[in-house]
């Protein structure tokens, strides 16, 4: 065993997450480091209020080291209920406090996303007022969108040059502005865009790149950076398949409402960093969307849209994802006195079906001893993430199911943890600096089972002094213990790849097992698992981590002209779960349109500048065009918004070739939602 | 080969030397209706010729040891036997200071990120835009060789006042500053401020926009739809250069200001009228602003800005001038009059 180099008081069974702590100690991103960093942190307040966890707080002497988002309410910050989930800021040392489980301040889970930029953040702005209600005409339908780079001020979310439809934005990469305080980012309502609108435009002709600049979405001068500054952005394209009309059809009933996650946020596309600001946003939105009121005083009904993927979490519909999906989604969402507001979500599967990020150990399937050949990728400049989900058991008698042993390329160094509270290993370099950390922890609430992180930092930089790890091919070995009985453990790799239009970054490990089967006799790729194969490195399961919860509409890929499933969309099954019998899903509910054919990939939709149209494919533009069906339909459905899923595959249906499994495509195919705005 | 063709082809059919031959008119001195039978090239040589001595560029230090390059306007001539002209300033462009390009590097730090997205624009915008013009009004060389002659005899004009003035205030490239830079193209020799491309450009969209006001054409006299496009399009020319890494925003304004200016002037120099005297103040400029072209010019109308400041602070200015005019060049108003016709429509056919 590698000597653990943490300071000293380290107990390994009092850290609440490894993954926070690894990213705090030793840095998620490789690059200039400011004296005093701030993260983003989502806690699960553990029976306490708001109002408690601050008074604890500043009781410890730690009240200027956190930011409670404005978007907390006074109603919000005196509510108590087990394992609330909350996002706020907190400075380095902070974080390090709570993530310690002696300091009992009453948090049970705590999860940190990006390091914040203090410009974005305004301490001083206390709980937000609840916002006035608005208006709306009878069969309004709220659109809500959380994504990176809207262009809300694209034609097709605009009803006249100067009126837009989008009536809230939220920004977190912007410089708060006086007159409309917020304690992150900025907010736009509906008179500010229109003011927007009608200052940026010249002889009736809007000036884009003005909007932009004074919309706070892009300033380059302080290195404040959106795709709306390219030509492809993607939630503009998104939201344009999903809300997009006509501006000549002065379309008025369905007001957009989005939220534009921070640029550096998907830079870094780990889950890690994304889920405080994912759920704050949902936090934020949900509320706007509660404003919408129609003549008689109800409210409209609302659909939302997130066209983002990843690979972390059990996989069983359980975990913080599906926690924070149901309680905004799911059967309970109106309870606890919450308005009576009938609202859908679609969410993409995923597109790693073929990117070879998730395997499996279980009997019957593969020997009790798989190994493993992770490839870390040179010049990998944000840390890699591995985690090896256990079968379920209770916290007081964690099951001891299996070992995971970790050797680095050329076989310099091996460790080895067991699935039992404390083992933890640290990998070292040459001068003793640690390059990896191996940890077990447990995850309690509805999840209820043991995790084996592996987490590896960077391989690149440009800094001599930042400590990286080698890169290359990384053995590893995980044996089931006969514990396990006939319970899985799967494995899946965090996403880490660089998107386009973001700056180099990340670099995506992969499984590179010499037994996995790429190709069919023919050369095309093979989009399911060979029968019979005995490669612990699987297609199935690999929907995204996102997607695995009761109550969202999840969306397949399919290509239109060859009428198949797109080689990319992402499967299921999803992990079995005593605790989530049966499973709640078999993978997506229905495919959608997602590219046009092999050849021409992708599907046209939005650009960032009005007029424009360009192509962009995966799960997350056949998202939003189940989410447009969706706005259509949810006022008069009278079924959730699963079942009128499946029902619009049985009215509306898109015949696929090939026979793919409900795993695969669920209900079936969807038709696209008809002519759109763009089409000749 | 053709010459030995010629030379046994007239041996062949000259025969004996054929005498009293009628003999031909004078040529027309100093007529414009020469020029049709001109060759492009002469001609732009007529060209230049006229509007060359029309400018002069003096430099000094000002009070606070800012360089201030002048862009001077012949405005009289007068005696016989001699010649005397006297000059009025039509450009005074003082440098910002070096701080001020070291703020303004953050600006080109930053517009690095959209490299990838421009990086088609930039490497076929190095020579002459004449494609990006073309996309926004119907110029072909087939339908409209005038104007293209046009356009052309004033981006030769304005080369000699873009060097010039750039050679005076001797602006260092943002490559001079940080390592980091890296332009995506070569870094010209020349000086940064003001930048030829924007000048060039907004001189371009100017003169187009002229013309297609004049042709009283109703759908390019509808809200000044095509004087913005043109000049969104002459912005994004002159914003490329940015993102490109080899200029800083104020290049840009000041080109701006530049080429607008020379526009005004080479219109007089077509058509005779008024002219434009204007400035550009660089230290007054707000280093941490974009160029934002909308502050110098409004299409509709065809206007200047009297005045662009910030936060209070004047950085430009310019006045119609109505006083010192100089009569058109003829030459150049014949150039204007075929340019001009290429924009008329001619119809439609009438029906009874």
């Amino acid at each position: 065993m590698a000597e653990l180099i943490y300071e000293k008081g380290f107990d390994p069974k009092a850290i609440v997450d490894f993954v926070t702590f690894f990213t705090v100690s030793q840095g998620p991103e490789i690059g200039p480091r400011a004296d005093v960093e701030w993260w983003s942190v989502l806690a699960e307040l553990d029976g306490i209020s708001i109002n408690t966890l601050v008074e604890r707080l500043e009781e410890q002497e730690f009240g200027k080291a956190f930011v409670m988002p404005s978007a907390y309410d006074a109603e919000d910050r005196e509510k108590a209920m087990p394992f609330q989930p909350v996002t706020f800021f907190a400075t380095s040392a902070l974080v390090t406090f709570l993530n310690d489980k002696r300091s009992d301040v009453g948090i049970s889970t705590l999860r940190v996303g990006g390091v914040v930029d203090t410009d974005f953040l305004d301490p001083e702005v206390g709980p937000d007022a609840p916002p006035p209600p608005i208006k709306v005409k009878e069969g309004t339908v709220v659109q809500a969108f959380v994504d990176d780079g809207m262009g809300i001020a694209h034609d097709l979310f605009r009803k006249k040059p100067t009126e837009s439809r989008v009536y809230f934005t939220k920004i977190f990469d912007a410089v708060p502005l006086p007159t409309s305080p917020s304690s992150i980012g900025r907010v736009l309502e509906l008179t500010d865009v229109n003011d927007l609108l009608t200052q940026c435009t010249f002889n009736d002709v809007l000036d884009e790149e003005l909007f932009y600049t004074r919309s706070g979405q892009v300033n380059l001068a302080k290195d404040i950076f959106s795709t709306v500054a390219n030509r492809r952005s993607h939630g503009t394209h998104v939201m344009g398949i999903g809300a997009g009309h006509d501006m000549e059809d002065g379309v008025d009933d369905r007001p957009i409402i989005c939220a534009a996650l921070p640029s550096r946020v998907v830079k870094d596309t780990s889950g890690v960093d994304l889920l405080p600001l994912v759920y704050l946003s949902f936090h934020i939105l949900v509320k706007q969307a509660r404003r919408f009121r129609t003549p008689d005083g109800g409210y409209a009904p609302v659909v939302f849209n997130f066209s983002y993927g990843n690979l972390e979490g059990p996989h069983d519909g359980t975990g913080i994802y599906a926690t924070m999906f149901e309680r905004y989604f799911g059967p309970g969402a109106h309870a606890d006195g919450a308005p009576d507001q009938k609202a859908w979500l679609t969410l993409p599967a995923g597109n790693a079906n073929l990117a070879r990020l998730h395997a499996i150990n279980a009997k019957g399937v593969t020997e009790p001893r798989i190994t493993l050949d992770l490839i870390v990728l040179p010049d990998d400049r944000t840390a890699n993430h591995v985690q090896f989900w256990m079968p379920a058991s209770p916290e007081n008698n964690q099951g001891n199911f299996a070992k995971v042993k970790v050797t680095t390329p050329f076989g310099a160094q091996t460790v080895e943890v067991r699935s039992q509270p404390g083992s933890v290993e640290q990998i070292l370099d040459d001068q003793g600096a640690p390059v990896a950390l191996l940890a077990y922890q447990y995850v309690a609430g509805t999840t209820q089972r043991g995790l084996i992180t592996l987490s590896i930092n960077p391989t690149g930089s440009l800094d001599p002094s930042d400590v990286l790890a080698p890169s290359g091919l990384w053995k590893i070995e995980v044996r089931r213990r006969s514990e396990a009985g006939d319970n899985p453990i799967h494995i899946w790799v965090d996403r880490d790849d660089t998107l386009p239009g973001h700056g180099p970054g990340g670099r995506q490990a992969f499984f590179d097992n010499p037994d996995y089967e790429r190709f069919g006799p023919l050369g095309a790729p093979l989009p399911v698992d060979p029968p019979g194969t005995e490669c612990p490195v699987r297609r199935a399961s690999t929907i995204s981590g996102f997607a695995c919860g009761p109550s969202p509409i999840v969306v397949a890929a399919y290509t239109g002209r060859e009428a198949v499933l797109s080689d990319y969309s992402a499967a299921g099954p999803l992990n079995p779960s005593p605790h989530m019998m049966p499973p709640p899903r078999e993978g997506p509910d229905v495919a959608a349109l997602a590219d046009d054919s092999w050849v021409l990939r992708g599907v046209y939709s939005a650009g960032s500048r009005s007029g424009s149209y360009v192509r962009a494919n995966g799960t997350s533009t056949a998202a939003p065009q189940v989410a447009r069906l969706a706005a259509n339909a949810i006022e008069a459905s009278t079924v959730p918004a699963r079942v009128w899923a499946q029902q619009e595959v049985a009215a509306n249906p898109f015949p696929l070739n090939g026979a793919p499994s409900a795993e695969r495509v669920g209900a079936g195919a969807v038709a696209p939602p008809g002519k759109a705005p763009w089409d000749p | 080969m053709l010459t030995d063709a010629l030379l046994t082809n007239r041996d062949g059919i000259v025969g004996a030397r054929m005498n009293n031959i009628a003999t031909p008119v004078a040529g027309l001195a100093n007529s414009t209706k020469n020029l049709p039978r001109l060759s492009p090239n002469v001609r732009a040589s007529i060209f230049q010729a006229e509007l060359g001595p029309t400018i002069d560029v003096t430099f000094e230090m000002d009070e606070d040891c800012n360089p201030v390059a002048t862009l001077w306007r012949m405005t009289e001539e007068s005696g016989s036997g001699t010649r005397k002209v006297c000059f009025d300033p039509m450009v005074a462009m003082t440098a910002p200071t070096m701080d001020q390009l070291v703020t303004q590097l953050d600006l080109v730090n930053g517009y690095a990120r959209i490299r990838p997205d421009r990086a088609a624009e930039i490497t076929t915008q190095v020579g002459v835009p004449t494609a990006f013009f073309a996309s926004v009004g119907f110029i072909d060389p087939a339908r409209t060789p005038y104007t293209i002659e046009l356009l052309y005899t004033a981006l030769g004009f304005s080369s000699l006042a873009i060097q010039r003035m750039k050679y005076a205030l001797a602006l260092k490239r943002p490559i001079e500053f940080s390592p980091q830079v890296q332009p995506i193209i070569g870094t010209p020799t020349h000086g940064t401020l003001p930048s030829g491309h924007s000048t060039e450009a907004f001189l371009m969209a100017r003169v187009l926009w002229k013309l297609l006001i004049e042709s009283a054409a109703p759908q390019y006299n509808d809200r000044a739809l095509w004087g913005t496009m043109l000049m969104r399009q002459a912005a994004r020319i002159a914003t490329n250069r940015t993102v490109a890494g080899v200029h800083f925003p104020v290049d840009s304004v000041a080109g701006q200001q530049l080429g607008l200016t020379l526009a005004e002037h080479f219109y007089s120099m077509c058509n005779g009228g008024n002219w434009v005297s204007a400035t550009f103040n660089g230290p007054n400029f707000d280093a941490q602003s974009d160029f934002d072209w909308h502050q110098l010019y409004d299409p509709d109308g065809d206007t200047q800005a009297e005045e662009a400041e910030t936060g209070g602070t004047v950085w430009a200015t310019s006045e119609v001038r109505t006083d010192n005019k100089i009569d058109a060049s003829p030459s150049l108003a014949w150039l204007w009059g075929k340019a001009l016709d290429e924009w008329k429509d001619f119809g439609p056919v009438k029906c009874e």
